[in-house]
C-alpha cells in the first residue's frame, strides 16, 4: 500500500535573496537631482531683482 | 506589516523633502506675502484709457507706500505704453500693468519680473531694481501677427 504522505514534515526555506541596494542608490539619485535643480533654481530667484 | 529597511529610509527622506517644500512654499505665501501677480484685481478692459492708474502709464513717485515708484504699462497689439524708461537704481518699484485686448506677456528678461495680462484683470510685481543696466520687455505670450515685435525697454540708471 502507498505510504501516505501526509505526516511528512517538509521544511520550504524561503530565502529573500533581493537586494534594494541599487534601489536605495538610485532613489537617493533621483532624490539628490531633484533637490540640487530645486535649490539652485531658488537661488537663481534670490539674486535677481 | 513588514518593510524593508530601505524602503523606510527612502519613504522618511521623501516625506521630509515634500515637508520642506511645503514648508518653503507656505513661508513665502502667508509670512511673505507673496502672491501670483494677477490676484484679485479687476478692470473694464474697454475702459482701460481712463481707469487710474492706466490713464497715465509711465513711472511715478508715490509717497507713504511700501515702494518708492509705481511703474504703470499698458499693452496692446503689439506695443507697451510707455516705450523705454528709466528707473533709479535701488528704487523699490511696484509694476503695474493690464491689457486692452488679448492677452500679452511681461517678461523683463534676467529678472523675476515674469507676469501674464489678461484683459481684465490688473497685474502686480514689486521688486527693488537693485543692479543696474538695460532689460528688454518682452511679450511671452503669442497675441498676433506682430507679436515678435512687442517689447520695451526699461534701463536702470545711477
Amino acid at each position: 500500500m502507498a505510504k501516505t504522505e501526509l505526516n511528512r514534515k517538509t521544511k520550504t526555506e524561503i530565502e529573500d535573496s533581493s537586494s534594494l541596494k541599487g534601489t536605495l542608490a538610485s532613489v537617493f539619485l533621483l532624490g539628490f537631482f531633484l533637490i540640487v535643480t530645486w535649490v539652485s533654481v531658488y537661488f537663481l530667484f534670490l539674486n535677481r531683482f | 506589516m513588514h518593510m524593508h529597511k530601505f524602503e523606510k529610509i527612502w519613504l522618511i527622506f521623501g516625506i521630509g523633502a515634500l515637508l520642506v517644500f511645503l514648508t518653503v512654499l507656505g513661508v513665502s505665501a502667508f509670512y511673505l506675502g507673496n502672491q501670483p501677480p494677477s490676484c484679485l484685481a479687476t478692470i473694464n478692459p474697454e475702459k482701460v484709457d481712463t481707469t487710474a492708474p492706466f490713464n497715465e502709464p509711465g513711472l511715478k513717485k508715490v509717497e507713504g507706500k511700501d515702494w518708492d515708484y509705481e511703474l504703470v504699462y499698458v499693452a496692446q497689439a503689439f506695443a507697451y505704453t510707455p516705450g523705454d524708461i528709466e528707473v533709479p537704481l535701488g528704487a523699490k518699484v511696484k509694476v503695474i500693468a493690464t491689457t486692452k485686448d488679448v492677452i500679452h506677456g511681461f517678461e523683463v528678461a534676467g529678472t523675476n519680473i515674469n507676469m501674464m495680462l489678461e484683459p481684465g484683470y490688473i497685474s502686480e510685481f514689486v521688486t527693488t531694481f537693485d543692479k543696474a543696466g538695460e532689460y528688454l520687455i518682452l511679450c511671452n505670450e503669442y497675441c498676433g501677427s506682430g507679436h515678435h515685435m512687442m517689447a520695451s525697454k526699461i534701463k536702470v540708471v545711477k
